[in-house]
């Protein structure tokens, strides 16, 4: 599980507390779009070709 | 006139007494303790092992928190922050974390911790290199740039006036190369400060190296 420490100033006292499971649904949904992302950018764009234009016959003299 | 117990070096304790309300405590003739109706003052050099203020408090004192191991977790919470408060300084020695996200400090109230309304901006600058340099409204940021970051130095934030913060930061970070750090924002919470969260701009990445604690004083 994932957690944040706390540090409570009116005792000294420090204590981890684990996230919420809504918590670290949250956590969990973040890094598959951080992966998603990089993946994305990792990706080649794909470049789209114009279809060639076949060039008439000219009745050259 | 007071009433006065005075500890003599010839004769030991000496008494006197009247109706005035005020209490002396002496050394052999020199008052170094009133207590009256308006309140309590010393005379001389004064020593205090372990001071806890409540209620309004006239400052001067600069009180450490508990310094904690950055080396987990995805933020680090110090709470319940005096409401007389006027200044913080955050130290950081060491820290790191897993990821190339800047480093956000974020303040709260007993509402919770505010993650909107900064006005923050911070760079890097080192090795004939200025980055352009970062801003957030979601905290006073710090700006890291890869996961091999890793930051020395200080955060200090002051109150200007009311519920309003400003903030400032130098600090050395080490990247390979060295760089210079520095930036300042600020910030108006919705109501009293009373704590602090550290974390990373995109709430993921997690510490993996350092100490940080913090100062405060009024």
């Amino acid at each position: 599980m994932t957690h944040r420490i706390v540090v409570d100033l009116a005792n000294g006292t420090i204590t981890q507390v684990e996230y919420t499971a809504e918590e670290q649904a949250a956590y969990d949904a973040a890094i598959a779009a951080q992966a998603q992302e990089a993946q994305q950018a990792e990706e080649p764009a794909v470049v789209e070709t114009p279809a060639e234009t076949p060039v008439e016959p000219t009745n050259e003299v | 006139m007071a009433v006065t117990l005075n500890a003599s070096t010839t004769t030991g304790l000496v008494q006197s007494a009247d109706t005035s309300g005020t209490v002396e405590i002496q050394s052999n003739g020199t008052t170094r303790l009133t207590v009256a109706s308006g309140g309590v003052t010393t005379t001389g050099n004064t020593s205090i092992a372990n001071l806890t203020a409540t209620g309004t408090f006239g400052g001067g004192v600069i009180t450490s928190g508990t310094a904690v191991a950055s080396t987990s977790g995805t933020s680090i919470d110090f709470t319940s922050i005096p409401s007389w408060v006027k200044r913080i300084t955050v130290m950081f020695d060491g820290v790191s974390t897993s990821g190339s996200s800047s480093i956000l400090v974020q303040l709260g109230t007993s509402s919770g911790i505010e993650s909107s309304g900064y006005i923050s901006y911070s760079n890097q600058t080192g090795n004939s290199i200025s980055s352009a340099g970062v801003t957030s409204t979601a905290g006073l940021i710090i700006s890291l740039t890869n996961n091999a970051n890793i930051i020395y130095g200080n955060m200090t934030i002051t109150k200007l006036t009311g519920n309003q913060y400003t903030e400032g930061v130098n600090m050395g970070l080490n990247a390979g190369a060295n760089f210079a750090l520095q930036g300042g924002g600020s910030k108006t919470l919705g109501d009293v400060l009373d704590r602090i969260r550290i974390t990373s701009g995109n709430g993921t990445d997690t510490f993996d190296a350092g100490s940080i604690n913090i100062l405060y004083e009024g």
